[in-house]
């Protein structure tokens, strides 16, 4: 059979039986704690501490003898160790690519580094979401990305040069231009967060564009917010551009996508599950949930191999069911709805992470803060957006304008480049907190 | 290369086979450091390339380490 033909990227482990792909994981657990365990002076320590040994992972099951790994601590080793810690595997000098995620608190973001053969993995696992929504060689494919420290899309367009696509860029073009180029190119697939495809679609229509009559698109691809595997936001944007629209996810941890919608679409992204283990626990005692149960994503990855992950809390929530829900033949498992929320206070706004006590650090930097609110709003009924109101104290004196400038640009640097609205509230507007603040209102719509 | 098996204790088929001598030939280029630039750079790249076809369809479990 011609390979573009095939109806999967990797036929022999995509549709390995269940029973085989627990054996395959549990080969590569034992390999990657091994190695995680001699490479990873933070591993070792984290081990050490549990009383746990590489050669007491015999079987998949042993994964809870393993502690945890989180974020937290992470970036606390970060900031003993800068600028990556001791958690890496290998020096700075082997690594070909650096990317940055915010940090869950202040100004210190969190850094990961990628081996070239990393980051040819992480285009692999986006290959097997693209192949498995259909993409294939012979497909245009546009990202409307910004190419820059965070991580986005950046897998995925390699995934697309691997693949043979026709690659286009657009990191530098206005929302107009990109449309132009989509419409004139014949793009056939189009890539961007749930948000922006709906955004380039007004736009279109603004500029008296109709996409399902003008334009070529087959297949609109998105990440970046739990908003891809909303029906009703999926309907949104196939009506614009009359093409399917598929959800995939991942995070900057990962590097990459763990889990894709394929073509069937049955209700939700299918796990990669030869290249990561993905539990599902109740996020107060740790405890595995049943399948249709909601908990708490932790995942373990085989493919990174400067940075170990293993067991790493990532605080969104899931309900996973079993691959039999869909008919396409994959035997990886089904996250229902895809990523339903978070276990935490993290917001998403234009795919960035926002945490409302790293936003607090910043905030709390200039002494003439009285008081702080954030906003987060969305603008017709696309484009999130997220404000800081500002409560200077009585004899603040006339800082304003600078520190509204100042304050936008800290938090846009702590922040990927993500820009925040700064505004002024006036002297006793702002809501006081005698026990635990609620300074953050989220007035986007809940689907 | 002497493996006989995939990770899963499968036979290797003549596919298998050709993928990881491919593989092990370019990561001993690529480990290599009197070849020009333009060698080592592009084994290295061609090499990630078939590490990830091999450890795909599960025929290895390692970090190549010269990469």
């Amino acid at each position: 059979m011609p390979a573009t033909e095939s109806t999967f990227w990797n036929p022999k482990t995509e549709t390995l039986p269940k029973e085989h792909l627990r054996a395959l994981q549990a080969i590569k657990l034992q390999k990657l704690v091994e190695r995680a365990y001699h490479t990873s002076p933070f591993h070792r320590r984290l081990y050490d501490k549990a009383g746990v040994r590489p050669e007491h992972i015999k079987t998949l099951d042993d994964i809870r003898r393993l502690p945890f790994m989180t974020r937290e601590d992470w970036m606390a080793n970060q900031a003993e160790k800068p600028l990556f810690g001791d958690l890496v595997t290998r020096p700075q000098s082997d690594a070909i690519r650096y990317h940055l995620t915010s940090g869950t608190s202040g100004r210190q973001p969190l850094r990961v580094l990628d081996s070239r053969k990393d980051w040819s993995w992480i285009a692999d696992m986006w290959c097997y979401g693209f192949w498995g929504f259909g993409i294939r060689p012979t497909d245009t494919v546009f990202f409307a990305f910004s190419y820059g420290s965070f991580i986005g899309f950046w897998g995925a367009h390699y995934c697309c040069e691997k693949m043979g696509c026709l690659t286009l860029a657009s990191g530098n073009m206005t929302t107009e231009q990109r449309v132009k180029q989509i419409v004139e190119m014949g793009v056939t697939v189009v890539c961007a967060t749930p948000t922006y495809a709906l955004r380039m679609g007004q736009t279109a229509e603004k500029m008296g564009i109709d996409l399902k009559k003008d334009g070529k698109v087959r297949r609109v691809i998105v990440s970046g917010e739990p908003a891809g595997s909303i029906p009703a936001v999926k309907k949104m944007i196939e009506d614009m551009w009359g093409g399917k629209c598929g959800d995939t996810a991942g995070m900057t941890e990962i590097g990459t996508i763990m889990i894709f919608e394929c073509d069937h679409q049955p209700g939700g992204p299918h796990i990669i599950e030869d290249h990561f283990i993905e539990e599902v626990l109740d996020p107060d005692s740790g405890n595995p949930v049943a399948y249709g149960q909601r908990g708490e994503r932790v995942v373990t990855s085989f493919g990174r191999g400067f940075i170990p992950l293993i067991r790493y809390r990532t605080k969104d929530l899931v309900c996973k069911v079993p691959h039999t829900r869909c008919t396409c033949g994959r035997t990886g498992d089904i996250y229902e709805g895809g990523i339903l929320g978070r276990v935490d206070d993290m917001k998403l706004i234009r795919g960035t992470n926002v945490y409302p006590r790293a936003v607090e650090a910043v905030v709390r930097e200039h002494a003439e803060v009285e008081e702080f609110q954030i906003v987060i709003t969305r603008v017709d009924s696309v484009q999130d957006e997220i404000t800081v109101k500002v409560e200077l104290k009585p004899d603040a004196g006339d800082c304003w304008p600078r520190l509204q400038a100042k304050l936008g640009k800290d938090l846009a640097d702590a922040h990927e480049g993500l820009r925040f609205n700064v505004e002024q509230a006036k002297t006793g507007e702002l809501p006081r907190f005698e026990l635990k603040a609620k300074r953050l209102q989220d007035l986007r719509p809940q689907y | 290369m002497t493996t006989k098996t995939d990770l899963l204790g499968r036979p290797l088929s003549k596919d298998d086979l050709e993928l990881l001598d491919l593989y092990a030939r370019l990561k001993a280029l690529s480990a290599r450091h009197d070849l020009p630039p333009v060698a080592t750079a592009n084994c290295k790249q061609a090499m990630v390339m078939l590490w990830n076809a091999c450890n795909d369809l599960a025929l290895i479990s390692e970090e190549p380490g010269c990469d």
